[in-house]
């Protein structure tokens, strides 16, 4: 091994003079220098050291190529390895840095021995060659990479948006011939289904053989998928491969390279020489490689992509069923899921995904993937290690030497990765998550291509992340309603088990959640009355309607309590999948109602009672004043006389008041019953119209009856009918003076028979109402206003009656009404009343 | 000249309609529970029972019944007079036996166009 700091010494070797020498040297070093590529260094290497300046008469030079450590013969030159045994041999290292990448082989006669002039020369030239080959190396490289970058860039540029697997691989072919100056080209993918390669993408072919299917091991393509070895064919028309739907007799050479993802093919691509004169060489492959990788990564993406929306969109179904499996629950999976795919497609060693919690402004471990520990749930601030930093910037990092970085996290001071990169996790421009990808061999590194790659995985973690964070968000909601609902609701299966309650229900029912779950509801909280009614409503629920109810349910202590339930079915995208009931204690609101009815009902009770105490002394009052009256008026005693009929009208008065309030308590306490009988309609008109006469004459009104004989008869409570109607006609007198009343009768049919109605009209031309008095007209003690009672007098009560008496009969009576213009009362009355109960 | 009995526990109601029927020209006799009641009908040969129906020992329907059931009342128009003028009251009387219903407080005209039909009906 040499000093590089002898380098350009010159030495004297054998006979050659030194002027000779140092021009030969000189040649040399420029040779090399000026060597194109890392061939050319070889070649000029050798050629150069064999100028007879320096005496050797072989020279080679042996590389180690980049995948292999056995070094090949790169270049020679002289007489080189056509020694006999004779000649000797002096080997000299090449290296790049601190390693080897081959050696300088020389050799001379064995007569003459290598001096210390001649290691000095060479040692320098091997030193030459060394740095010349590194920088061929790097130059080729650099070369490489911007080209494949440039193609990589091109082919995953197409990525965005909708991703159209046949426009992208035409176009990765397109690129390919262009860069590799052929003549055209054609992409096949590999059917795993039918085991078959589908033409896909076709160019410059002469004909369009796109869709054509291919069997493995049929022509140079299905050569190449069986094999998965890359193919080179020079002398295609005389190939006895030839697949027959092959029959272009222009390509003259063809060159293969299978799709692959690992060891798994996906596809094929060919690539074809018109020209005779053009072949196929090593850089072609290379080239052509190149663009298999970027076809390949396409295909599978297409693949991982179309998956992935499926089950994004499985994953959306899911979320929407609001199933049992929480949120959270959910998302692990997804994330799980997705760092599974992107660790494989990137062939990583472990990956990791957090989420970024913008209450706490940190990030929290959600997902993990062979990292050498289970490092979910754990939390990293904003800028702490790779993913907190990308937190923080929002932008993508990788890290070459994780171990050398400063900027770990404590957390993962344990860690053997030894590369990295993190990209964010962003929904628009706001950051809810880090993914990574870590490779634990040092040999890996992260490029461009690594990150790209990464970073299509990032919008469906991103958009999982979202999603359940609006599924929780509205999950929360949703759970936040039922537990603190002071109605007590269960969730149940289709088999009516009990699989969730809320804290409302347990307080209700008296039991806790742990002892209901699980447990029939209805074996629950009924009792041997409440049963058949119970399992009524859960046979409604399922069959798909709801329901609601009141009923009473037991409690744990066996008590009983009333309640409301409602049910209904939960349907989840067109099946049901459970039933929820809901309770509403109502037991104060029964009790309020059961006093409320109670005190009604002693009110009336009361009324009537004391209505017909007071009626018998009233008795005395009225027909004794009538007796003296009758004696007085015999008598002539005039004076008496109109005492007298005071006494009694007073009497009277009071009596129809009595009578009123009595019938009114005996309507609300719901003892009034109808005497139903047939009679006619005009008949019962003309006999109030008689009653009333005395009452019309005192204002000096005038009554028109219109009733015509078709109106006919009706079954109804003749009695009540009558009382009605002498209640609106004497109503109608008292307000009004010297005018018009009128009642006029008809029968609205409808179709005839028992549907008919019976409508009767009481109009006036009298004082009228004006709408609040109309408002108020039904109920009871209210006359339009007290002036109106004192000077019109009556209880007040009539039209209240008047009214409850018609609804009893299945009818009503309303009102049209103008201040000033009149009033008319329309009462409507099934023309057959239903025999019925005591209301 | 009609017999008339009056059966009513109310000792003013029974002066004063007995009073007001004699006036009328009737011949009235009174009873003052349904006992008693049913006693005088079936000896006293009247024309015509008001019967009150809310009677002390026997009420007006029991002792209605019991008429009806007696040859020598079985035919007797029997009037019932009640204060509670209740739906089924009226149902309840005829029922029973009576001939008609009338409610109190008595309005006189009326309860006479009732007697004076039943009395020009009877045989």
């Amino acid at each position: 091994m040499s000093d590089p700091k002898q380098l350009g010494r010159v030495v004297t070797g054998g006979n050659t003079s030194p002027a000779k020498m140092r021009s030969a040297l000189l040649g040399l070093s420029t040779r090399i220098a000026e060597a194109q590529d890392e061939t050319e260094v070889c070649r000029s290497v050798v050629e150069g050291l064999c100028r007879v300046e320096f005496g050797f008469e072989g020279v080679g030079l042996f590389l180690a190529g980049s995948d292999s450590f056995s070094p090949a013969l790169r270049a020679s030159a002289g007489r080189f390895g056509a020694g006999d045994g004779q000649v000797s041999e002096l080997k000299l290292p090449l290296q790049v840095g601190q390693s080897a990448i081959g050696e300088l082989v020389v050799q001379r006669e064995r007569s003459r021995a290598f001096d210390k002039g001649d290691l000095e020369i060479l040692g320098a030239a091997a030193n030459q060659a060394s740095i010349a080959i590194g920088r061929a190396r790097l130059l080729e490289s650099e070369r490489t990479r911007i080209s494949e970058q440039r193609a990589l860039l091109d082919t995953l540029a197409d990525l965005s948006g909708e991703l159209e697997l046949d426009k992208l691989l035409q176009a990765v072919l397109g690129r390919a011939v262009s860069l590799l100056g052929v003549t055209g080209g054609e992409l096949a993918v590999f059917d795993d289904a039918v085991e078959q390669l589908v033409i896909v993408a076709s160019h410059n072919l002469g004909e369009d053989s796109t869709g054509a299917h291919m069997n493995l091991g049929e022509g140079a393509m299905g050569h190449v998928a069986l094999t998965h070895e890359p193919l080179i064919i020079p002398n295609y028309q005389v190939w006895e491969g030839r697949s027959p739907q092959y029959t272009h007799d222009t390509v003259q050479t063809v060159m293969v390279v299978p799709l692959l993802i690992g060891a798994r093919l996906v596809g094929a691509i060919a690539s074809v020489h018109s020209d005779p004169s053009r072949k196929f060489g090593e850089a072609d492959l290379r080239l052509l490689n190149l663009f298999a990788a970027q076809a390949a990564i396409a295909i599978e993406n297409a693949r991982l992509f179309a998956a992935e929306r499926r089950r994004a969109g499985e994953q959306k179904a899911l979320l929407d069923t609001m199933q049992d499996l929480s949120g959270e629950l959910e998302l692990a999976k997804v994330l799980q899921r997705v760092l599974e795919r992107a660790a494989a497609l990137l062939g990583v060693t472990g990956a990791e995904v957090a989420t970024y919690d913008e209450a706490a402004e940190d990030l929290v471990i959600a997902a993990s993937h062979n990292m050498g520990w289970d490092a979910v749930g754990n939390r990293m601030a904003l800028g702490e290690g790779a993913m907190g930093q990308v937190a923080q910037t929002h932008e993508p990092l990788i890290i070459p030497r994780y171990q050398e970085w400063g900027g770990r996290s404590s957390q993962y001071a344990q860690s053997t990765v030894q590369t990295v990169m993190v990209a964010p996790l962003l929904i628009g421009s706001r950051l809810v998550g880090a993914i990574a990808a870590v490779h634990s061999d040092p040999d890996r590194e992260f490029g461009p291509e690594d990150l790209r790659l990464l970073q299509l995985f990032a919008p469906q973690a991103a958009i999982a992340i979202e999603n359940a964070r609006l599924f929780s968000t509205a999950q929360r909601y949703v759970e936040d309603i039922v537990l603190n609902n002071p109605v007590a609701i269960v969730n149940l299966d289709l088999d009516v088990n009990i699989t969730s309650c809320n804290p409302a229900f347990e307080k209700l029912f008296g039991y806790g959640a742990e002892e209901v779950i699980g447990r029939n509801l209805d074996e629950l909280v009924t009792t041997e009355e409440t049963r058949a009614e119970a399992e009524a409503y859960s046979e409604q629920m399922l069959a798909g309607r709801r329901t609601t109810g009141v009923g009473q349910r037991r409690r744990k202590d066996g008590s009983l309590v009333d309640v409301e339930v409602f049910s209904i079915p939960v349907i989840v995208g067109g099946a049901r999948v459970g039933m929820m009931a809901m309770y509403h204690d109502i037991t104060e609101l029964l009790d309020a109602r059961r006093t409320a009815e109670e005190a009604s009902h002693s009110k009336s009770r009361f009324l009537a009672n004391t209505s017909h105490e007071l009626r018998t002394p009233l008795n005395a009052i009225i027909g004794y004043s009538e007796m003296l009256l009758e004696d007085a008026e015999e008598g002539g005693d005039e004076e008496s006389a109109s005492d007298l009929q005071k006494i009694r009208a007073a009497g009277r008065h009071l009596l129809s008041l009595i009578n009123d309030i009595l019938d009114l308590s005996k309507i609300e306490a719901g003892r009034m019953e109808l005497d139903l009988e047939t009679f006619g309609v005009c008949e019962t008109i003309n006999d109030v119209a008689t009653t009333v006469h005395p009452l019309i004459e005192n204002n000096a009104n005038r009554l028109e009856v219109d009733c015509s004989q078709d109106v006919g008869s009706i079954h109804a409570d003749a009695k009540r009918v009558r009382q009605v109607l002498l209640n609106l006609v004497s109503n109608a007198s008292k307000f009004t003076e010297e005018g018009v009343i009128t009642i006029d009768a008809a029968r609205e049919s409808n179709g005839g028979g028992d549907g008919d109605w019976l409508v009767l009209r009481v109009s006036d031309s009298g004082i009228g109402m004006t709408p609040d008095q109309v408002a108020r007209l039904f109920k009871p003690f209210s006359q339009a206003d007290a002036a109106t009672s004192t000077k019109y007098g009556g209880t007040g009560l009539g039209l209240a009656i008047s009214r409850r008496l018609c609804q009893l009969m299945g009818g009503d009576v309303s009102v049209e009404s103008e201040k000033g213009r009149g009033s008319t009362f329309t009462v409507r009355l099934p023309a057959v009343v239903p025999e019925r109960g005591a209301h | 000249m009609a017999r008339i009995l009056l059966v009513e526990d109310n000792e003013m109601n029974r002066d004063m309609l007995s009073r007001r029927l004699t006036r009328k020209g009737f011949e009235v006799e009174t009873a003052v529970d349904g006992r008693e009641g049913v006693e005088m009908a079936k000896t006293g040969e009247y024309d015509l029972i008001l019967m009150d129906m809310s009677l002390p020992e026997i009420d007006g329907w029991e002792a209605t019944r019991q008429l009806r059931a007696a040859p020598d009342t079985e035919r007797t128009p029997i009037v019932a007079l009640t204060a509670h003028a209740m739906a089924g009251d009226r149902e309840k009387a005829l029922e029973a036996g009576c001939d008609d219903y009338d409610t109190k407080p008595i309005e006189l005209d009326r309860l006479l166009s009732k007697i004076n039909a039943l009395l020009e009906n009877s045989p």
